[in-house]
């Protein structure tokens, strides 16, 4: 038997091996790995437990590049991924599957000290982009607007972008956060504060979700679309999941794995 | 819910979608319509985005560039041009001038490679590669032993355009100034800056004002006097076009204007040599005052004057230098006795054209006449194909061009012309008479 091929069986079996211990890599969007992933993989765990899991929220940049490098079995995303992502998967070999696991809405909050309540589509474009610097523009207290956003890695970052700016560059004097939980809790500190989180970060402590053309970010709004900021989350995929990732997907999408997607915060996606 | 009528639709969407994948990046908007109107799950309509986004990917370009997301757009664009080149030209030797090489033929090319680059708030910025490093010809001729040839900057600008009425430029641009080749070679990028105002009155009627910095020499300070002084062309103009009617193309567009020199010690020495040689591919260093030019061109176009897409134009150009004798007697060391014709320039050209020179079967002609005085016009930034460059000349050009396709020219351009004024020592204007011949086969990109 050649050499090569000698490798090439030996590296199969110690990946078998490797996956065949249990454990479950994922990678990615801090909006789903901070706190939706890890609860549901508590709860997966009692009822499997053999499985170990190692999750790492650095951003959907991460989650996505990681699907491609295979460093990860399952990629957390808070936004689709880009053609060039696609590109680079189809190159490795690389099919980027997406699968909803859950809904969300970028939420825009203030300081629950800041009188303001709503604001309209074009405002929050103006505000973000740094057309609008300070609080009098927008019927506000007069003071200059902090601006507090996700960093460059985030997926909310770019689905922000694309959903409330036209996909214009945000202002240069905006501070970027790491995560939905930095963002609640510099502008609950700030009352010139304004910042975007994800559904399950606007009833923190401090702050107050502002309406957008009427809207509030709710379950309902969410699911019918008509909240302009709503987005579906993810887990991305190599292809159809297997093995363990396979299991763990069914048990997010299950009714035990979406009553904790509600109880944390999110909107379970409509049944099929 | 799913219908059959419904289904029917969304298999039609879809089949539209996938069947190019050009369009993948525009289908969000119809995707998020099925998904409302409930014809397709969130679920499939994200196996479709990603279907699309990934056939976009792998089967496009496009798909495969990371442009930042401050782009609004990103051109490329270029040519690349062989030409023959034939010319004849016939030194005043009873003034001294060495003899040349009379006839001289080349095969030659030139590749321009140009990316512009609009950004978000009216920024734009953008560079060109080319062939050779002279500032007014990118020609690279072919020499031997199948040698290779070096790309250069040809520009390197940075735009500003804050709304429709301004227009900032910094750095090695295009040419903003309204001009023939009479006095500015149209491969010269200016490099400095540039701004330009623009009125509008009505829809009939603009008026401009330009305004350009031009960095003609960078001089070493260290050095006393003019020889260390940078040298500057600033050059200024009104602009005024007219549309006869918005509808048939037609207009008249007038350009007064005045360039000068920054340097101002002139050497009272009547003997003075430049440094350089006086070819407009080399600046002059150091005394280049005595150069106050007051200038005036424009044209008039006529369209469709024989039927849809035919067009005829008058188009002229003319220069003064109101320094013009100081600058033959202090600067070429020119007898004034001999200096009556050499401060003014002027050229006056037809044309008649076929279309806009960008689809199959286009073609136009043009012919002028021009005389131009030994210092009417800068031999610094003058066109390097008329007269081979020199002044105190006069003579035709005829240039032909014909569409062999979309993108492809087929030129044959023509210059014939005679000293102005015979006697004069000066290598830049001792040249007895030339003829050139260029034919181009131009593909553009």
């Amino acid at each position: 038997m050649k050499k090569s091929t000698l490798l090439f069986l030996a590296t199969l079996v110690a990946a078998v091996v490797a996956r065949a211990d249990g454990k479950l890599v994922i990678k990615g969007s801090d909006t789903l790995g901070a706190k939706l992933v890890p609860q549901l993989a508590e709860a997966y765990k009692a009822k499997n437990p053999g499985v170990s899991f190692e999750i790492a929220a650095e951003g959907s940049t991460t989650g996505i590049a990681a699907i491609i490098d295979g460093t990860a079995q399952i990629g957390m995303s808070s936004r689709r991924a880009k053609p060039t992502e696609m590109s680079a998967g189809t190159a490795k070999g690389v099919t980027l599957k997406p699968t909803i696991v859950a809904f969300d809405g970028i939420g825009i909050i203030v300081s629950a000290a800041n009188p303001l309540a709503k604001l309209t589509q074009r405002q929050v474009e103006q505000i973000f982009a740094g057309d609008i610097a300070d609080w009098s523009a927008v019927g506000g207290t007069p003071g200059k607007i902090s601006i507090y956003t996700r960093n460059t890695s985030s997926g909310t970052y770019s689905d922000f972008k694309a959903l409330a700016m036209k996909n214009r560059d945000y202002a240069s004097s905006s501070q970027k956060m790491a995560g939905n939980e930095q963002i609640a809790a510099e502008v609950a500190k700030n009352p010139s504060g304004i910042g975007y989180v994800g559904l399950a970060y606007i009833n923190d402590p401090g702050v107050k979700v502002v309406a957008v053309d009427g809207k509030t970010p709710t379950p309902a709004t969410v699911l019918d679309h008509s909240y302009p900021y709503a987005r579906p989350t993810f887990y991305y995929t190599n292809g159809e999941p297997t093995g363990e990732a396979a299991k763990f997907l069914e048990f997010t999408l299950s009714d035990e794995g979406q009553k904790i997607v509600r109880d944390v915060g999110f909107v379970s996606p409509p049944k099929s | 819910m799913f219908n059959l009528k419904f289904s029917r639709i969304a298999l039609l969407g879809g089949t539209m979608l996938l069947a190019s994948p050009l369009v993948a990046q525009d289908s969000g908007a119809l995707i998020d319509l099925l998904v409302k109107k409930g014809i397709v799950t969130d679920q499939e309509a994200e196996n479709l985005r990603a279907d699309l986004s990934r056939d976009f990917a792998n089967n496009t370009s496009a798909g495969k560039l990371d442009l930042s997301s401050t782009d609004v757009s990103f051109k490329l664009s270029g040519d690349l041009r062989m030409r023959y080149e034939y010319n004849d030209q016939v030194p005043e030797l009873a003034t001294g001038a060495a003899a040349l090489n009379n006839e001289t033929s080349r095969q030659r090319f030139r590749f321009r490679l140009n990316g512009d680059v609009l950004l978000q708030k009216g920024w734009s910025a953008g560079f060109a590669l080319e062939t050779a490093q002279t500032s007014d010809s990118a020609n690279q001729t072919f020499t031997g032993a199948a040698d290779d040839y070096g790309i250069f900057l040809a520009r390197a600008y940075i735009g500003w355009q804050p709304n429709l009425n301004w227009n900032f430029v910094l750095g090695k641009q295009k040419n903003p100034m309204y001009a023939t080749d009479m006095r500015w070679d149209p491969d010269i990028s200016p490099q400095g800056a540039s701004e330009i105002y623009k009125y509008f009155t009505g829809a009939k009627d603009t008026f401009e004002i330009r305004a350009m910095q031009h960095i003609m020499q960078d001089n070493n300070e260290q050095v006393a006097g003019p020889l260390g002084r940078d040298t500057w062309l600033f050059e200024q103009q009104a602009v005024y076009t007219h549309w006869f009617s918005p509808e048939n193309l037609s207009n008249a567009i007038f350009a007064l204007g005045y360039s000068a020199y920054n340097q101002s010690n002139i050497p009272s020495t009547a003997t003075v040599t430049p440094t350089n040689s006086p070819i407009n591919s080399a600046a002059y260093v150091g005394s280049v005052r005595a150069q106050d030019y007051l200038t005036f061109a424009g044209e008039v176009n006529w369209a469709n004057v024989r039927g849809e897409g035919t067009g005829f134009k008058v188009y002229w150009d003319s220069s003064y230098n109101t320094t013009g004798a100081t600058r033959a007697y202090r600067v070429y060391g020119l007898n004034p006795a001999l200096f009556s014709k050499g401060s003014t320039a002027w050229l006056a050209g037809i044309g008649y054209s076929y279309g806009t020179g960008k689809v199959q079967g286009d073609y136009s002609a043009k012919l002028d006449y021009r005389s131009v005085g030994v210092t009417a016009t800068d031999p610094n930034t003058n066109d390097s194909d008329w007269a081979l460059s020199k002044l105190n000349e006069k003579g035709w050009k005829l240039a032909l061009s014909y569409n062999v396709n979309d993108f492809t020219n087929f030129n044959v351009t023509y210059f014939d012309t005679q000293i102005l004024q015979k006697g004069m020592t000066f290598s830049l204007g001792n040249l007895d008479k030339s003829q050139e011949l260029l034919v181009d086969l131009v593909v553009k990109f």
